[in-house]
């Protein structure tokens, strides 16, 4: 179960491939500003660190470990990166990783290499590093809150990468979105999981064995509680939007299959349902969705707020 | 094989295959003689720098995998149906558009791997490196590529040795009958996990070295003091030679006849 993600020329229109070289053109080259004055100055040389933790992430990406027989879950380490480096000079080494693997290996092509980037260097890294960030500064800013936030960004960069590459195929006309899209989706929702594992897991390793080298890392900082809500809600928001993808896209095989064989009506609905079919009774179509979304969005921040109490009462006692 | 570029200007090498790439990537679906073309003076030029074909077309088969993601549309499209049926419960339909988009995306894929292929032929990853940054690659972008290259197989040897000794203490995590050995799938994340950290570390720590004898040599952090090669002089005409050849094909996509 490789996570097919590096698209090879020939799958994506001229036009959509011309698009994402420019926008990842110049997201790269906001990341290059940004790193000549960054605030994460682990040693003096950042292209040294930068130039050897990009072959580290090669390498890393060699690591598996087997889930069942002929699938294992492995490493992209877009997130690790965001938090070893700094999310723009994680960006940019992400991005060198994957033009070397186009260029040295003919892991995806060249004229998709822009779409590629952007795929898994800025969507991954980027995106994932700012929902880390949030997601730890939400979680209470502790260093465990913030590994578990990274772990979260892990999954969320895997699935939104199958996303949006899904999505670009979509719109070249080489696939149909609304086959492709749960299907994608579904697979690297699994194999996002081993992202998050071995992200965690290496970040846990790293903080009880050098704590000295990430004290300059994503230093923990403290915000206002009305601050960590408004991350919280526009991660939420992100996750909900992602969620509410799967559930129009395919609506749900089990039920599909028995309706067709008609024995739907003979089984029993749930003792309770808050949310039947995503819907609320009383408004109709989309709009009950949104709604629906909404709801379900503010039952994730109750439960983010919730995880960043005790994750706070823990670090006081 | 030896690349016939390292120290040279590579610049010409590394245009003409973007814009071969983005040639063929242009032509229209269905556009299979053209793309015959293509392959042809793929395989010509891959033929005069002593690479044989076959082995070419064999290098190209990396892209096959990805076809998967174009299978839906040859069964989903409703137009030029060449075949619809019933197989058991399921209704099935082959759409002659999808199968020409798919199979046109499936050639393309397999042509452009092959050009980067003979790209690697024609000049060495330190010179392609070099050659970006004389087409104004960041020297950020530069300095820190051309550092993975430069110790990317020292620490995917590193990886592999600690893949074995992995190996070697938890034997294989799903045995011969099935039996598991090695705990939970947590578990062994969790080992992955501590590898890619322990790696993390020695990665560091070989940068913190990098950096000490760079510094103390009177290194900035940049790579591009004093490596440029001399400027190709013959540039211009090979650019002009390329956009010909990108022309010749582009044409060859518009006027001969697609099926």
């Amino acid at each position: 179960m490789y996570p097919q993600l590096h698209i090879p020329d020939g799958f994506l229109s001229p036009q959509i491939s011309l698009l994402l070289w420019v926008a990842t053109a110049v997201l790269i080259g906001i990341a290059v500003r940004k790193t000549s004055r960054t605030d994460v100055q682990l040693i003096a040389s950042q292209p040294i660190l930068m130039g050897v933790l990009g072959a580290f992430i090669f390498a890393a990406q060699m690591f598996n470990f087997p889930v069942a027989t002929g699938t294992s879950g492995h490493l992209l380490g877009g997130v690790l990166a965001g938090y070893l480096l700094g999310p723009w000079a994680g960006t940019i080494v992400m991005a060198t990783v994957i033009g070397i693997q186009a260029l040295l290996f003919q892991d995806g092509g060249l004229l998709v290499l822009g779409a590629n980037i952007f795929n898994m260097g800025v969507i991954g890294t980027l995106g994932g590093s700012f929902v880390a960030r949030g997601a730890s500064t939400a979680l209470g800013g502790s260093r465990s809150a913030s590994i578990i936030g990274a772990g979260a960004a892990a999954w969320l960069a895997v699935v939104a990468a199958a996303g949006f590459t899904t999505l670009q195929l979509g719109l070249s006309g080489t696939t149909n979105v609304s086959i492709g899209l749960p299907a994608m989706l579904g697979v690297h929702a699994l194999i996002g999981i081993g992202e998050a594992l071995i992200t965690v897991a290496a970040l846990t390793f790293i903080a009880q064995t050098a704590p000295d080298i990430l004290v300059g890392v994503s230093a923990p900082r403290k915000a206002s509680p009305v601050r960590r809500l408004a991350i919280g809600v526009v991660i939420a928001g992100g996750v909900a939007t992602l969620a509410s993808l799967f559930a129009s896209a395919d609506p749900d095989g089990l039920e599909a299959v028995a309706e067709q064989l008609g024995f739907l009506d003979a089984g029993l609905s749930a003792p309770f349902e808050l949310f039947p079919d995503y819907t609320i009774p009383g408004l109709d179509g989309t709009a009950s969705t949104v709604v629906a979304g909404l709801l379900g969005m503010i039952v994730v921040i109750g439960v983010l707020m919730a995880l960043g109490r005790l994750a706070r009462s823990r670090t006081k006692s | 094989m030896q690349p016939r570029s390292v120290g040279r200007d590579a610049r010409a090498a590394v245009i003409t295959t973007l814009a071969f790439v983005t040639a063929v990537a242009l032509l229209p679906p269905g556009s299979y003689l053209a793309l015959l073309l293509a392959w042809l003076l793929l395989t010509f030029a891959g033929a005069l720098l002593g690479i044989s074909p076959g082995h070419l077309a064999r290098r190209g088969l990396v892209a096959l995998p990805f076809v998967v993601a174009a299978v839906p549309i040859v069964f989903l499209r409703n137009d030029e149906l060449l075949w619809a049926g019933n197989i058991g419960p399921l209704t099935l339909q082959i759409s002659g558009a999808g199968l020409r988009i798919a199979l046109t995306a499936l050639l393309k894929a397999w042509i452009s791997v092959q050009a980067s292929v003979l790209l690697l032929v024609l000049a060495s990853p330190p010179s392609i490196v070099t050659a970006l940054r004389r087409m104004r690659l960041p020297d950020v972008i530069a300095t820190s590529a051309g550092l993975t290259i430069r110790y990317l197989e020292l620490l995917r040897d590193e990886a592999r040795r600690m893949l074995r000794a992995r190996t070697a203490r938890s034997a294989s995590p799903v045995g011969v009958g099935r039996e598991r050995i090695g705990g939970t799938i947590a578990w062994r994340a969790r080992t992955t996990g501590n590898l890619v950290g322990s790696l993390f570390l020695r990665a560091y720590s070989r940068a913190q070295r990098i950096e000490e004898a760079a510094a103390s040599r009177g290194a900035t952090g940049s790579l591009s003091v004093g490596t440029m090669p001399d400027a190709d002089p013959r540039l211009t005409i090979k650019v002009i030679g390329v956009l010909a050849l990108v022309l010749v094909l582009t044409l060859a996509g518009a006027l001969l006849p697609r099926l």
